[in-house]
């Protein structure tokens, strides 16, 4: 079970990109990076899975989801999900 | 010299149509690949809590999750059975109106810290 008080602390591999609005990758692609906030906590803890497993392959969150434990990544999965356009 | 002038409008406008992608064409593909059997009629409610919100998502991210499905289980791609699946006979058009179109729509995703 995600905790998203105990996120806060984790998240600051994510703020860097994800928390700027208009942030654009700039490798191997140059696009706006997604926002992320309001995705439900299962697509999240999915989608950081398949970059760790690496049937998503990007680099960077390659090497950022590897870095996260199953725990890391259920707390920052129910963060992320408790987003809306009001509540931070 | 004319004809380079018209060949490199023609060049332009067939880019800018790529890269801005035309909404109508895009709600058009939408329902002939039923994206919404599982991202949801409004593209913000998905049926599954596994799958995306899509709506009002970024237009460029879109191209590149799409196009990335398309190449797979290869470099800068992603292997996934069902959206594999799903982008196989799409053009780089058709994602690029896909995408216009799931940008046009109102959602809930945000960016925040």
């Amino acid at each position: 079970m995600g905790n998203a008080q105990n996120a806060k602390a984790k998240i600051e591999m994510c703020i860097g990109c994800h928390g700027i609005p208009g942030y654009k990758a700039s490798f191997p692609e140059s696009f706006q990076v997604p926002m992320i906030g309001g995705q439900s906590a299962k697509f999240i803890e999915g989608a950081l899975k398949a970059y760790q497993k690496g049937d998503r392959k990007h680099p960077s969150m390659k090497g950022i989801a590897a870095s996260l434990s199953d725990q890391d990544i259920a707390d920052v999965a129910a963060y992320y999900s408790q987003q809306t356009a009001s509540a931070k | 010299m004319k004809k380079l002038l018209i060949a490199l409008a023609c060049a332009t406008v067939s880019y800018s149509a790529v890269a801005g992608g035309n909404i109508e064409a895009g709600k058009a593909l939408t329902e002939k690949y039923s994206c919404f059997a599982c991202h949801g009629k409004d593209f913000n409610s998905p049926i599954d809590p596994s799958y995306p919100k899509l709506a009002g998502q970024h237009k460029d991210y879109l191209v590149h999750a799409l196009t990335a499905y398309k190449r797979g289980d290869a470099a800068n791609g992603r292997n996934n059975a069902i959206m594999g699946g799903q982008v196989k006979a799409l053009s780089d058009q058709d994602i690029s109106d896909i995408a216009a179109y799931l940008h046009s729509l109102p959602g809930s995703l945000v960016s925040h810290r």
